[in-house]
């Protein structure tokens, strides 16, 4: 006698219980029970829970717990092919955008491609002192033998950030000109900044091959889209009234406005959310590596797998570099961007 | 001073103009028009009732002026003139047609061209060089850049700030902030120029300064201006047509002589007893006609005010001066007219403000 058994006969629902009987265990503790000959017994429990397992305990009829995740598996595995045929070739470029990075950064020589880093770096942030730490991070990892898988790490956060902003930008505009378009997005920003990075790959393997690189480009694009278009629609929602008021009143076209005057306003919150996307996709691209992602993270893995303390640490550390690298630089074009702007009232 | 002209054709004609703020405008105006006032509309239906009833005409080439304490609806009045405030109900024609009626393209069209303005807080764009933010209305108009940059430069010169071009607004004072803004305005070349506040955020000598050089400007462009000012003696000084606002109603309009004068209500009243009636009143105002035989101590214009009378007769009272119109001889006045000119008009003692 399960606890929950008096409920169902109150309610008539005996005959319907009873029309599917399982003795399947589901629990390696009913495996054991089962084996040693012993039938299994009511919850000890004096009030359970009604949970699925436990009214499945007085009415085999009802979903055990383990067979409602049993079902959303099914479910997605069901409408996983036709959701690849759709998303297959609308995602393939990126894989080709990703894999062209990667062949086009690593087969530079290192005397083009050292110089070639210092002199973007110059180029961004215009600062000596950003130039110089970056010119020493990747002399350092050159000469640590660090330099290909390093530069495999930058040519996909390149790449995702890349990617980021084209399709962030617009959405945040969009966002920031619709109150309702702007309901529908923020919650689906919330559950993605929020889900595990580790769950991002989990329904990815199921629709794509793990030889594809698009498999982490899409976890990683996901994952880091959220600031810039936060940031971005909060800029452009942040523009002084008065300013756009003023320029209502010269008459100036929705186009107008949006180019001339709230995207530049709003150019240091864009570039804020640019550079979180930018460390958010460097974090992913070291849990990607998981799936196949090449680059330090790779390194890092082979650390936790092997016991391998050395090499853990000194990718680990190679990432934190790279991290900072890239956050000077980019920080420094938000710097130089501000200056020009004179927002300082 | 051309308001004693008769011009039948208005620049912009503001006809029945109603403005209620909240969910249910319509419905409120029903209420309005049954004779609910603006504490009773907020207090029993939420609704802010923003302006009343308003029928104004505004002459070409007039400056006219729209005063009111804070909350008196006046730059929302401002506001429906090139409609970044729609109505609740009402027309506002200008030019002969009907704004209420245009587009959004026709609108835009219409802002570019006709109308320009000059805010409070400057609005100017702190992304663009004081060139650029001049050239903005010929930007928006698709001017090519060598042209408006020329241009932008021509009103630049003449708001006093030469060389100043190449600078960001924020290195600049707030005196010189609005000369940019108001270069800006100008170099649209619209007719019709709305200031709203133009010089309330400015500190007294400065906007001083600003009056005269809008008066001087004024003097050689004509342009239409519609001037808010919570400041009476600034709405003197530039006025040639006032509009007094108050709870969102107009309270009197006319020639700023005619209602120093005349007031027509208690408020009127007691919003002109503060202010130094020697300096605005005008010896055409208060003058008499000539009698013949008179001798005079001297001669005085129309447009001189009474202070400087007072000052010209060194005090004394038994003097009669004769009044000149470009040489004309229109009329006298003696000193006893004067000092009884200066006395306020209190009608009500129980003044509700005083």
């Amino acid at each position: 006698m399960a606890f929950y058994d008096d409920i169902f006969n109150i309610f008539g629902l005996r005959d319907w219980c009873n029309e599917k009987t399982s003795d399947v265990p589901m629990s390696m503790s009913e495996l054991l029970a089962k084996t040693r000959g012993e039938s299994v017994t009511a919850s000890a429990e004096v009030f359970p829970f009604p949970s699925l397992d436990n009214l499945n305990k007085a009415c085999s009829a009802m979903p055990r717990t383990r067979e409602m995740t049993a079902g959303v598996e099914d479910g997605f595995l069901n409408i996983k092919d036709s959701l690849k045929v759709v998303l297959d070739p609308i995602t393939q470029p990126l894989s080709w955008f990703l894999d062209g990075a990667l062949y086009v950064f690593t087969s530079i020589p290192w005397f083009i491609l050292i110089p070639m880093l210092i002199l973007s770096a110059w180029y961004v942030s215009r600062s000596l002192s950003v130039t110089i730490l970056v010119a020493f991070t990747f002399l350092g990892f050159g000469f640590i033998d660090h330099l290909n898988v390093a530069i495999q790490t930058l040519s996909i956060v390149f790449v995702c950030s890349t990617i980021c902003v084209l399709f962030g930008v617009p959405i945040a505009i969009l966002m920031s000109k619709s109150n309702a378009f702007e309901r529908v997005t923020i919650p689906i920003l919330d559950l993605l900044q929020t889900l595990p990075s580790f769950v991002y790959l989990i329904p990815l393997i199921f629709l794509f091959s793990i030889t594809e690189s698009k498999l982490y480009g899409i976890a990683i694009i996901l994952y880091a889209i959220v600031p810039v278009i936060r940031l971005t629609n909060l800029g452009i929602r942040l523009v002084d009234k008065d300013v756009i008021e003023a320029a209502n009143a010269f008459g100036m076209s929705n186009r107008q406005k949006l180019l001339g005057v709230e995207i530049p306003l709003a150019l240091p919150n864009i570039m804020a959310g640019i550079n979180q996307t930018i460390m958010m996709s460097l974090s992913m691209v070291v849990i990607a590596s998981l799936v196949s992602a090449p680059g330090l993270g790779v390194l890092v893995l082979r650390g936790i797998r092997n016991l391998e303390l050395g090499v853990g640490l000194i990718a680990g550390l190679g990432i934190v570099l790279l991290a900072v690298v890239l956050d000077r630089t980019s920080k420094g074009a938000l710097t130089r961007i501000n200056k020009s702007q004179h927002q300082d009232k | 001073m051309k308001s004693n002209n008769v011009n039948p054709i208005p620049k912009v004609k503001i006809s029945n103009l109603s403005k209620i703020f909240g969910d249910k405008p319509q419905d409120m105006l029903l209420h309005v028009r049954n004779g609910m006032n603006k504490a009773d509309l907020l207090a029993n239906h939420g609704h802010v009732l923003g302006l009343q009833d308003i029928n104004v005409d505004i002459q070409a080439s007039e400056i006219t002026v729209v005063m009111g304490l804070s909350g008196s609806g006046k730059s929302t009045l401002i506001r429906h003139l090139n409609r970044l405030i729609e109505p609740t109900s009402g027309e506002i024609v200008i030019d002969g047609k009907d704004i209420m009626k245009m587009s959004k393209d026709d609108l835009n069209l219409f802002r570019q061209n006709k109308m320009s303005m000059v805010f409070q807080n400057f609005a100017l764009f702190p992304h663009r060089t004081v060139l650029q933010n001049i050239a903005l209305p010929l930007q928006v108009r698709g001017m090519v850049e060598t042209e408006r940059d020329q241009e932008a430069e021509k009103w630049l010169e003449r708001v006093g700030l030469s060389g100043y071009g190449g600078y960001y607004p924020h290195q600049l004072s707030g005196g010189m902030q609005q000369r940019v803004g108001l270069a800006r305005a100008l170099a649209s070349n619209c007719d019709i120029m709305l200031m709203d506040e133009a010089f309330s955020a400015l500190d007294p000598l400065i906007r001083t300064d600003m009056q005269d050089l809008l008066l001087e400007l004024q003097k050689e462009l004509h342009k239409t201006i519609v001037f808010i000012t919570h400041d009476l003696d600034e709405a003197l000084k530039l006025s040639d047509h006032l509009v007094i606002l108050n709870n969102g109603a107009v309270v009197q309009q006319g020639e700023p002589q005619s209602i120093l004068m005349n007031p027509s209500d208690s408020y009127i009243e007691a919003f002109i007893s503060d202010i130094n009636r020697a300096r605005v009143l005008r010896v055409r105002s208060v003058m008499t006609a000539l009698n013949e035989g008179e001798v005079y101590a001297g001669d005085v214009y129309v447009n001189d005010n009474l202070e400087s009378l007072i000052t010209l007769s060194e005090g004394d009272t038994k003097h009669t001066y004769r009044v000149l119109d470009n040489d004309v001889a229109v009329g006298q006045i003696d000193m006893g007219t004067i000092i009884r000119a200066l006395v306020p008009k209190v009608s009500d003692k129980n003044n509700p403000i005083l």
